[in-house]
């Protein structure tokens, strides 16, 4: 059993990898990105509060995400169909969540490791850590299979969507909530902070020359997995011997420079 | 399929955007909504669509009240290019396909024909951002024909694209006419294209004048659009 002590964070990281992506790469096309930062900062005091009534972190924390997304939008005008929000209002929501959830440990006399919430603790992972991001995952999924034309139409033309009818405000709340599960789910693998880089690099370098959002969505999901199985990797070599999380964060950088080619490469092609 | 509208009144915020506006349209005409920037053309196309509330007057469809379940089924509106992702990953016939979503009804909502009858069948398979500008309202507009609309309002539909392809679009709404369509197209294009349509619709708030491309021409001769008063 000693030998294989890796394959459970492995795991976890895998799964994170091709998960965070998703929820990404879908809210990149819609201009909202983001609410990822915003929810994985919001997380905070709902974590905080669920410890302290002995209850399990991860609801508490979709709890908080969510909230703290859905106030962002109220104040920013962002919950209008087309409309991208107040950047202002969304820095004001994320900074006062994060830090009355900082404010709550304290306050609440319970013992967080900060740290690890904030950039993870891959090799901390438990079964229950690897269950919560596979229910994550089928949540993600299931969104995709009975929603995907609907997140389409939304993405391409918001206010035609709202015009045919189609509810836009409950699709962004359903994405708004999967997000924030993503969010949780990813906390012992990248922790809350970095899991923003792994939602937003992959889906800057599958996004160009798509010719669907579904194939977007694929190629996202498969570069999160290979950075996120790749940071994972070099990070527990003897050599190396540095925190997994913020290696994969790292290596999302790499993915910069390789996106601007691309584009590049297929504007000079047209 | 006859619209009326009679006397509506819209108001945005606190301003009246549009001021007892009156008219009808009969089934299998192209009509132009010609007037400057502020106007008012969109928000008439809206209100008729039922997205804003009229302050006053009615709207009617085949003598029934317009609600805004009827607008969905039988009026499709093509909206401002400036509304559309167009860097958003997508080909022209998912994009077509979209209006599918809207109301389905069997025969109506072929996606071939569509592209078809707007000439861009062949370019089908490509990205949206792939497209020139004019080929980019055409896409919207076969998106708008897989709707099982009768009525088709265009917003500024000839807006930032080069003359060859306003002639084309504007061929292709002719077209549509001609198979029992009616169309109401707004623009702030006063020039030749204008003789294109069967009826011109001045806008500025108020309506300033109404009949074919000549006698709005004439009309408007000592007329200037955006120093007037509508009462």
């Amino acid at each position: 059993m000693e030998r294989v002590w890796w394959l459970l964070p492995m795991l976890l990281a895998l799964v994170v990898g091709g998960l965070a992506p998703l929820a990404g790469t879908l809210l990149l096309v819609q201009r909202r990105l983001f609410l990822a930062n915003l929810v994985s900062h919001a997380v905070l005091p709902g974590l905080a509060i669920a410890l302290a009534l002995r209850l399990d972190p991860g609801v508490g924390g979709v709890v908080s995400g969510v909230a703290g997304a859905l106030l962002a939008e109220r104040f920013s005008g962002a919950e209008r169909p087309g409309q991208g929000g107040d950047e202002a209002v969304l820095n004001t929501v994320l900074a006062g969540f994060l830090g009355l959830g900082v404010l709550l440990i304290p306050l609440l006399h319970i013992r967080v490791d900060l740290e690890a919430v904030l950039f993870g603790d891959l090799l901390a992972a438990t079964p229950l850590d690897l269950v919560r991001s596979l229910l994550a995952l089928l949540a993600m999924l299931l969104l995709l299979g009975l929603r995907y034309r609907h997140y389409v139409y939304v993405g391409v033309d918001p206010l035609g969507a709202a015009s045919a009818g189609l509810p836009v405000r409950r699709l962004r709340l359903l994405l708004t909530l999967v997000t924030a599960f993503t969010v949780v789910s990813a906390m012992t693998a990248v922790g809350v902070v970095l899991v923003i880089g792994l939602m937003g690099a992959p889906a800057l370098l599958a996004l160009p020359g798509a010719l669907s959002l579904r194939q977007a969505l694929a190629r996202a999901a498969l570069i999160g997995t290979l950075i996120s199985g790749s940071g994972f990797l070099l990070a527990i070599q003897p050599m190396v011997n540095l925190p997994p999380g913020p290696m994969i964060g790292v290596l999302c950088l790499v993915l910069l420079p390789l996106a601007s080619q691309r584009r590049r490469r297929l504007a000079a092609g047209r | 399929m006859v619209l009326r509208v009679s006397e509506i009144c819209v108001r945005r915020g606190e301003q009246l955007a549009l001021d007892r506006v009156s008219f009808t349209l009969a089934p299998g005409s192209l009509t132009a909504l010609v007037g400057p920037n502020g106007a008012g053309k969109s928000t008439l196309l809206q209100s008729i669509e039922g997205q804003l509330p009229l302050a006053a007057g009615t709207i009617e469809l085949d003598g029934q009240p317009l609600t805004l379940s009827r607008a969905r089924q039988q009026l499709a509106l093509m909206p401002q290019r400036g509304e559309i992702a167009w860097t958003f990953p997508i080909t022209v016939r998912e994009l077509v396909a979209l209006g599918r979503l809207v109301a389905q009804r069997p025969g109506c909502c072929d996606v071939e024909a569509a592209l078809q009858r707007v000439g861009m069948a062949s370019l089908a398979d490509r990205r949206l951002d792939q497209l020139s500008g004019g080929q980019q309202q055409r896409t919207l507009l076969a998106r708008t024909l897989v709707q099982p609309a009768r009525l088709l309002l265009l917003d500024e539909p000839c807006a930032a694209i080069d003359p060859p392809s306003r002639t084309e679009l504007l061929r292709v709404m002719r077209q549509l006419r001609d198979a029992g369509l009616t169309l109401l197209v707004s623009s702030h294009d006063w020039g030749r294209d204008l003789d294109a349509y069967d009826r011109v619709l001045v806008l500025d708030r108020c309506l300033l004048a109404d009949g074919t491309p000549q006698q709005v021409r004439q009309s408007l001769g000592d007329l200037r659009v955006g120093n007037h008063c509508c009462g």
